[in-house]
């Protein structure tokens, strides 16, 4: 990360393999597979109950899947433990703002870093130098992010204290705080208005390119993701019904009837 | 928005903090007074001892204050570790052919102290597994039953506790050959014999401001991030990398060590390790769970200056008004079923509860930061 060059090279393709999830006699999702291209938009989209939730769960590690796996380059993340996952490369945000509401922006953002540091009740207690010299290296590129996230002025603020959209990035931002290869973002435009949104768009696709990581995102909005995504994968009742381009997906016969409930022709 | 995101190398320069200059100077002064203490009190040593009754509480209310501020769970089993640490510290110090039945192994008393606080964190450890999995007031009331359990191993393992009849005295603090008890000539300061309270005084200040700092550190730190985002969202704690499991009863385990020194003490302060008669009323009661439990809403949860402030009004107001019974006669009237001091102070934190949750539920120490006016708060 500290080449002058400006994308990661280390970012390898996630891939989700023949998925099924069974809960009791409800299988939530049935022989899913797709691949997160590095570097790429990647949006998973379908109607309520699709599945889209379960399938993020499964990545992320919440759910193990009944079959299938789910991979990082070379790397098996199923039934890895989430808490391992972090410090895999795997970054997330939550969909209703997961965040500490009294703690500060900077506060917030540093927890990403949790992975990335040391230290116990002793060592952090003692404030060493060499811990607060660390520590301090930490909080700028915190900062850093904050900014490229347009939170910078609002570091020594408490997340309670700022409007949802502010909140979102901040959100954003911890995810970012781990140094992924690969972020996770559920519905960053969940609350936002139209204004909100389109911004939340043009800050996913920047990060991507600064940054050269991939993106998975579930969203609902399907302006967003027609805007931002380079491929676009549809669940309807737990099963992959399309894989493309925004455009292909869009104009498929498939979609539009699990969106609209036509007839397909 | 900066243009790039790609991580510079950060020239490490020295923090440019604004001194607040008006704080540093309350420090200053604060510390002033507590350094001169025991020469302001003089010979009253009763003002010193409720000075001592103080610390003991920072020392507890810091501990407790990062497991049910900062950590998220809620805790009634403070005056238990303060009886396992008292205890731990009259065995592991305590002369073997002392007297009778009871068990000494004869330590230092440095060594003594630290064991008595490690054995403090092991039995907090040990706790984990029920800590971790229960929550808020289900977990209080499984960490009440830690008191009852103390108040029983106290009753009946007489070897180590000295029973409830006579109890034990806590063999003499000692730190590398200095004593802290009284000695003829003893050293002086402007004129005030420092002897065994004045000592003590010393003693309980340097671990308390200890406590206090180490509190500040973690809190601040890698430890404390991780015990915030524990408290408000697991599922977050998790993706961020923390082990959430871990994190509880890491929490756990250092509160259980503050409360073992404050046990310690409590043994030094009482110059006596006797376990309680009943669960209600004594040293490591249920009375005294809910006076710690007390200090920390009153300070403001989970901020480390405002458990200092809880432990100043509750331990200090029941020793302030005691002192004013003996001294000035108050309460003189009062005779049986009457005010006592310690009924008076119990009033008073009991309306303190009730006037933070209702009108300022950051405690004391949100009090103090509005006045000071400074953004952005620790919890």
């Amino acid at each position: 990360m500290s080449a002058p060059a400006d994308v990661r090279s280390d970012v390898s393709a996630l891939a989700v393999d023949d998925v099924t999830l069974r809960f009791g006699g409800i299988t939530a999702l049935s022989e899913v597979s797709f691949t997160v291209e590095p570097g790429t938009v990647h949006a998973l989209i379908g109607p309520n109950g699709a599945g889209k939730s379960s399938c993020f769960n499964v990545i992320s590690g919440l759910y193990t899947p009944t079959a299938g796996r789910v991979r990082l380059g070379d790397l098996d993340l199923t039934g890895t433990a989430p808490h391992k996952l972090a410090a895999l490369g795997v970054g997330r945000s939550f969909q209703n703002i997961a965040l500490s509401p009294h703690s500060t922006v900077r506060d917030n953002v540093m927890l990403g870093r949790h992975v990335l540091t040391k230290g116990g009740f002793v060592t952090g207690g003692l404030r060493l130098p060499r811990t607060v010299r660390t520590e301090r290296r930490h909080v700028a590129r915190v900062e850093e992010i904050c900014d490229f996230l347009g939170v910078a002025d609002r570091l020594d603020v408490p997340v309670a204290a700022l409007p949802y959209g502010d909140a979102k990035r901040v959100d954003i931002a911890r995810a970012l705080a781990v140094e992924p290869t690969i972020l996770l973002l559920d519905e960053p435009a969940a609350g936002l208005n139209a204004t909100e949104t389109a911004e939340m768009g043009v800050t996913i696709r920047d990060l991507r390119d600064a940054l050269g990581i991939s993106v998975l995102l579930v969203e609902h909005d399907m302006g967003l993701v027609m805007g931002i995504a380079d491929r676009v994968s549809v669940l309807d009742f737990g099963r992959l019904i399309a894989d493309g381009p925004p455009a292909q997906v869009q104009s498929d016969p498939e979609v539009i009837r699990a969106y609209l409930g036509a007839e397909a022709e | 928005m900066s243009d790039t995101l790609v991580e510079t190398p950060v020239p490490v320069e020295p923090a440019r903090k604004r001194r607040n200059w008006a704080k540093i100077a309350g420090v200053a002064a604060l510390l002033v007074v507590l350094v001169f203490f025991p020469v302001i009190t003089g010979t009253e040593v009763a003002y010193l001892k409720a000075g001592q009754y103080v610390l003991i509480g920072v020392v507890g209310a810091v501990g407790l204050t990062l497991l049910v501020g900062q950590a998220g769970q809620l805790s009634l089993a403070h005056p238990f570790f303060l009886l396992v640490g008292a205890v731990s510290y009259a065995v592991l110090a305590g002369d073997a052919g002392e007297s009778g039945d009871l068990v000494g192994l004869g330590l230092p008393p440095l060594v003594a102290m630290i064991g008595a606080v490690a054995i403090c964190a092991l039995v907090g450890l040990a706790f984990a597994p029920v800590s971790g999995r229960l929550r808020g007031i289900y977990l209080g009331v499984a960490s009440l039953s830690l008191v009852f359990l103390g108040l029983y191993l106290g009753q009946s393992l007489d070897m180590l506790s000295g029973g409830t009849s006579s109890g034990r005295p806590p063999p003499t603090f000692e730190v590398f050959g200095f004593r802290f008890a009284n000695t003829e000539p003893a050293p002086t300061i402007m004129g005030v014999a420092i002897q065994k309270q004045q000592r003590l005084w010393y003693l309980f200040l340097v671990i308390a401001i200890g406590s206090y700092l180490l509190a500040r550190g973690a809190v601040r730190s890698r430890v404390g991030r991780a015990w915030r985002a524990v408290r408000d969202n697991e599922a977050a704690a998790t993706a961020m990398g923390v082990r959430v499991w871990w994190s509880k009863a890491q929490a756990f385990t250092v509160s259980s060590a503050f409360a073992g020194m404050a046990g310690v003490l409590t043994a030094l302060w009482l110059d006596l390790v006797k376990p309680d008669e009943n669960e209600f009323i004594g040293t490591y009661s249920i009375t005294v769970a809910i006076g710690y439990l007390a200090m920390v809403l009153i300070g403001g949860l989970g901020s480390i200056p405002g458990a200092v402030a809880g432990a100043v009004v509750v331990n200090g107001l029941p020793q302030l008004l005691t002192l004013g019974a003996t001294e000035f006669g108050w309460f003189a009237s009062a005779g049986a079923g009457g005010l006592s001091p310690v009924l008076v102070s119990a009033f008073v934190y009991g309306a303190a509860i009730v006037l933070v949750v209702l009108f300022e539920p950051g405690g004391l120490a949100a009090i103090g930061r509005r006045l000071t006016s400074r953004q952005g708060d620790r919890r």
